[in-house]
């Protein structure tokens, strides 16, 4: 029962304290009573025998406070008391307080913003059940570069039925999937028709036991069946995710059961999936999913999607049964690799299957470029970070400074030097947790606003920077941290001070001591938002010269519309008459110049490309096919795009279906195959299209396709008359400004397809700012650039506090030099040659760090050294000036000090 | 021995268990009563006694309760719970371990 009484013990010292602290007093004042009795009685006067008692009892308040920290329970108490003392301190200077929290907020702010940013893109758990089990196969390959695993993770359903049946004791569930739309195998986008209304979706085509295997119920209706999927064309059904449910049909509980079509295909929409669900790869949002042997419909162009094993165009996942090894798992895998090697053979003959842990951001073939961002952000947002606590904590060693006379009079009247640290520590506590909310909502309008940036691309991304509990916990640690960091310098400083010195100290009290940690505090931030601002130009540097780089195409007076007549059920045949008519009628229009099509946009969403088979040119042993980057166009598209023809001639509507196939390629396709010589005349043949051998017409200029920064690829260019593409981006060249043809043109395309969805309408100064354009650069540069002034302003704001500080506190000195004949200019000098020094300093320490966060960068900056002299010397300028400007202003003030005000400042 | 030894904690922790084994007292008796049978060898300041009988409380091993004084003044005593009793035999047991064991140590180094 001793737990009982120990419990109602602190009950009662928690909940009678006045109760408990009365008896605490009576006990003592007994014990001292009996005290003085006995002096009487040993001969004392009454008056000396009180004394005497007393004398001999000691401090009776921290006697007291000694036996109620027995209570065990007093630190609540204290607590509560610390809290509430804590307050009412912040509450009586309100400028510090807004001044203190706006700055952690802040710091806190910028991480709490990038962080929820990491967290979307590396952290969070794919919103199925148990995600940790699910594994994806894939063929490992040979990494040529970097540290990122690749693999060849295409199978066909054949070997899926294969890998499923030998995979049973390691596996509880395989299932296999595969992307449609956009960022399937196709350029194509897939278009759903709900009343009459057709919208380009991004699909995905599941096996039957997709949705048991993830453990997705629905939220409406059904989800697919483990039956379903298996025979090509069967089961015309589809599943809608919830968000995209939301969004297009506004939640209407009506559609479920309704009859809608996929590219012209007839199918019945069966039910909405979970809330939470958006697909596998939860950045690019799975819109609906369809049974497997959907797919076959919709690749008609593949002779026997279900049943040819080379038709690989799955992606597979397993299920880890609990409690297997990864040594079991990998000697199975290894097994069953090999016989699926032996019996469909393909070019990676001597690899092995392997198990991948499927984590965000999904399958990424190659190296993850988010870890390292992650890191480099996160580091400057910590600096940020650094620097507000910096701020903050000089503002409270000032704040200590002034209240060490107040700690002196605590510490007289009995409260320990424990007791006095915990007391200013819950202060600072108190000011980070009121930072941490504000930096909280700070970031959260950051990553609001960073989500509302538009990306130019026509993938459904899905950037949802929502704060779950890993964000606020980091963001709460951060705020402790911080707490700590502040408060822990000034609370030991001010409980330290010599009792008898301070009280007989008048307000002067400054020493040098103090004076050079608060200099050394402003060289650190000197040097932290130096680091910054380095950082921040080197990105900025890196996207101008992207954005200068000559394309190789004029992208300035160009409008870009992308249509797809295969999403309302158009046949080959019947898409390119729609385009014929297009063509003819929008060059008519008023305001054009010339208008074309293209399969493909430069750094777009999409490339494409294929083998290349040149006749007289014989492979090496080993040699793998040459392959090259490919374009389907219209007559015209060189002209409207301008790029140079170098040699021979443009497409012409001459070059239809039924004349001889044609090409245009470009330098650097001209230059790998048949180096000096004219290419005009050649002939080569592409690997999908081997009956057909094509001769080269034309040489173009280089000019961008896939990315801002690589070397050109080699590329040619077929007419679309040859090579139907059924996803198409008319460009039209426009003599006012592009936008202004945009509404004409969709009408037409209106009048002439009514129904066919226009998509991407953009100006192709717009478009080139897509996710393969200049999107990262522009994303890298504006962090860098919001981390790196935020570090300016809070280190001005530190110097010029600290600087300020500084010269107030030697105004006695400042007057007692002037009536000595000092000259306003020497006294100007003077407080100025301290921010000097500290400038130089922490100009020294910045360099360094900057050198040392520059090799992270390597990987981020085009087109620029992460040593960048000229931005090192600019930001070592810019940054040189702001400090002696934050110093000149109080010291400039110090100058005008009157004498005799100065001298009699008390 | 010239100076009152001061008390290492715990040893006086037995010293207060074992003065109020058979009859409840007040922090003065106590500190009295230590005093008087070690032949004012032990003097316990009230800066270290209570403390010590606070934190005895707390841990459940003595009790108090208010009483009158033998002058009728409303005193604070304190009494052993049984809890306390046990406690105290055991702590009195390694007690005596200990000191015969530093009697043996110290008979040998004289031989």
């Amino acid at each position: 029962m001793r737990w009982l009484t120990k419990i109602s013990l602190r009950l009662r010292s928690l909940f009678h304290r006045a109760h408990v602290d009365g008896e605490l007093h009576s006990e003592l004042r007994f014990h001292l009573e009996q005290q003085i009795a006995v002096n009487i009685a040993a001969g004392m006067p009454p008056a000396e025998a009180q004394r005497e008692a007393m004398r001999n009892f000691g401090g009776v308040e921290s006697l007291k406070e000694e036996c109620r920290d027995m209570r065990k329970v007093n630190w609540i108490q204290d607590l509560g008391q610390d809290l509430r003392f804590g307050m009412r301190m912040l509450r009586k200077s309100p400028s510090f307080t807004i001044v203190a929290i706006f700055t952690l907020a802040l710091g806190i702010g910028a991480n709490t913003a990038i962080f929820s940013m990491v967290d979307w893109l590396a952290l969070r758990p794919l919103p199925v059940q148990k995600p940790a089990q699910l594994a994806f196969l894939g063929f490992s390959l040979p990494s040529n570069s970097g540290n990122g695993e690749r693999f060849d993770a295409n199978f066909s359903n054949v070997e899926l039925q294969d890998i499923r049946n030998q995979t049973g004791k390691i596996f509880s569930d395989v299932a296999g999937y595969c992307f449609g739309g956009v960022a399937g195998d196709t350029t194509s986008a897939d278009g759903l028709t709900v009343n009459g209304i057709t919208k380009p979706v991004q699909n995905v085509y599941v096996t039957g036991n997709f949705f048991t295997m993830m453990g997705i119920r629905p939220l409406l209706g059904r989800l697919i069946l483990p039956s379903e999927g298996r025979v090509a064309g069967a089961n015309p059904v589809v599943v809608i995710s919830y968000r995209y449910w939301m969004s297009r049909f506004n939640g209407d509980t009506a559609i479920v059961g309704k009859n809608a079509s996929l590219n012209g295909h007839p199918v019945t929409i069966v039910g909405i999936a979970a809330k939470g669900f958006v697909g596998i790869t939860p950045i690019l949002e799975t819109q609906i999913y369809l049974p497997l042997g959907m797919a076959a419909v919709n690749q008609a162009h593949v002779r026997d999607f279900m049943g040819d094993p080379k038709v690989r165009r799955l992606l597979i996942l397993g299920r880890e049964r609990p409690g297997v090894s990864l040594e079991e798992a990998q000697a199975v895998l290894t097994v069953v690799g090999r016989r699926l090697l032996k019996q469909y053979p393909r070019e990676e003959h001597e690899s092995a299957l392997h198990a991948y842990a499927l984590r965000p951001p999904g399958i990424m073939n190659g190296e993850n470029p988010i870890p390292k961002a992650a890191f480099v952000f996160l580091t400057l947002a910590g600096f940020v970070l650094i620097l507000a606590c910096i701020n903050v904590a000089n503002l409270l060693l000032v704040r200590a400074t002034v209240r060490q006379r107040e700690m002196a009079v605590r510490s007289a009247l009995g409260a320990g030097r424990g007791r006095l640290v915990r007391q200013l520590l819950t202060e600072s506590l108190l000011l980070a947790l009121f930072g941490c909310v504000a930096g909280i909502i700070a970031g959260i309008a950051g990553s609001r606003a960073l989500t509302a940036i538009p990306i130019q691309t026509e993938l459904p991304l899905l950037l949802d920077f929502q704060p779950d509990w890993r964000v606020f916990a980091y963001a709460f640690t951060a705020a402790l941290l911080t707490g700590i960091f502040v408060g822990i310098a000034p609370a030991i400083r001010a409980s330290r001070g010599n009792l008898n010195a301070i009280l007989h100290e008048g307000d002067r009290a400054s020493t040098g001591k103090r004076q050079r940690v608060r200099g050394a505090l402003v060289a650190m931030q000197v040097a932290g938002s130096l680091m910054l601002l380095i950082v921040a130009g080197l990105f900025v540097r890196s996207l101008q010269g992207v954005t200068h780089a000559d394309l190789g195409f004029v992208p300035q007076h160009v409008l870009n519309l992308t249509v797809d007549p295969h999403e309302i059920g158009y046949s080959a045949k019947q898409g390119m008459s729609f385009y014929r008519g297009l063509l003819e009628r929008v060059r008519v229009l008023p305001g054009i110049q010339s208008a074309s099509l293209a399969a493909i946009v430069p750094l777009g969403d999409t490339i494409i490309g294929d083998g290349l088979r040149i006749p007289g040119r014989q492979l090496k042993k080993g040699e793998a096919q040459p392959n090259a980057d490919m374009n389907e166009v219209s007559p015209d598209y060189f002209n409207t795009m301008r790029i140079r023809i170098l040699r021979g001639r443009d497409f012409t509507s001459a070059d239809s279906e039924t004349a001889p196939h044609v090409a245009v390629i470009n330098e650097a396709m001209a230059k790998k195959f048949w180096a000096d010589e004219n290419p005009v005349g050649r002939q080569f043949i592409r690997a999908s299209d081997p009956r057909n051998q094509i001769t080269i017409i034309g040489l173009v200029k280089n000019s961008r396709m896939v990315d801002l920064y690589s070397p050109f690829d080699e590329c040619f260019f077929v007419p679309i008359a040859q090579s139907y593409s059924s996803s198409a981006t008319l460009q039209v060249r426009t003599i006012g400004a592009p936008e202004s043809v945009a509404r004409p043109i969709a009408q037409l395309i209106d009048s002439i397809a009514p129904a066919m969805p226009v998509v991407g309408i953009r100006t192709m100064t717009k478009a080139l700012s897509g996710l393969n354009g200049l999107f990262l650069f522009q994303i890298g540069a504006g962090l860098a650039s919001v981390l790196g002034l935020l570090g300016l302003t809070l280190a001005v704001v530190g110097i010029f506090g600290v600087m300020s500080y500084t010269a107030s506190q030697r105004t006695h000195e400042i007057g007692i030099r002037m009536a000595l004949g000092a000259q306003p200019e020497q006294i100007l000098f003077m407080i100025c040659r301290q921010g000097f020094y500290i400038a130089a300093a922490g100009l020294a320490l910045g360099i360094c760090a900057a050198f040392g966060i520059g090799q992270l960068l390597g990987d981020f900056l085009i087109g620029v050294k992460p040593t960048d002299s000229l931005t090192y010397a600019g930001v070592s300028v810019l940054l040189t000036a702001a400090v002696l400007l934050s110093c000149y202003i109080p010291a400039r003030r110090a100058m005008r000090v009157d004498p005799m005000v100065a001298l009699r400042h008390e | 021995m010239s100076k009152p030894t001061d008390l290492v904690q715990g040893t006086l922790d037995i010293l207060i268990l074992r003065t109020i084994t058979h009859e409840p007292m007040h922090g003065w008796g106590i500190a009295q009563r230590i005093q008087i049978v070690s032949n004012n060898v032990l003097q316990v300041r009230q800066g270290a006694l209570y403390p010590a009988l606070h934190r005895l409380e707390q841990q459940g091993w003595i009790r108090a309760q208010w009483g009158d004084s033998e002058n009728n003044r409303r005193a604070k005593f304190y009494s052993l719970t049984k809890a306390g009793q046990k406690y105290f035999e055991k702590e009195q047991a390694n007690w005596e371990r200990l000191s015969s064991a530093i009697g043996l140590v110290l008979d040998a180094a004289e031989s």
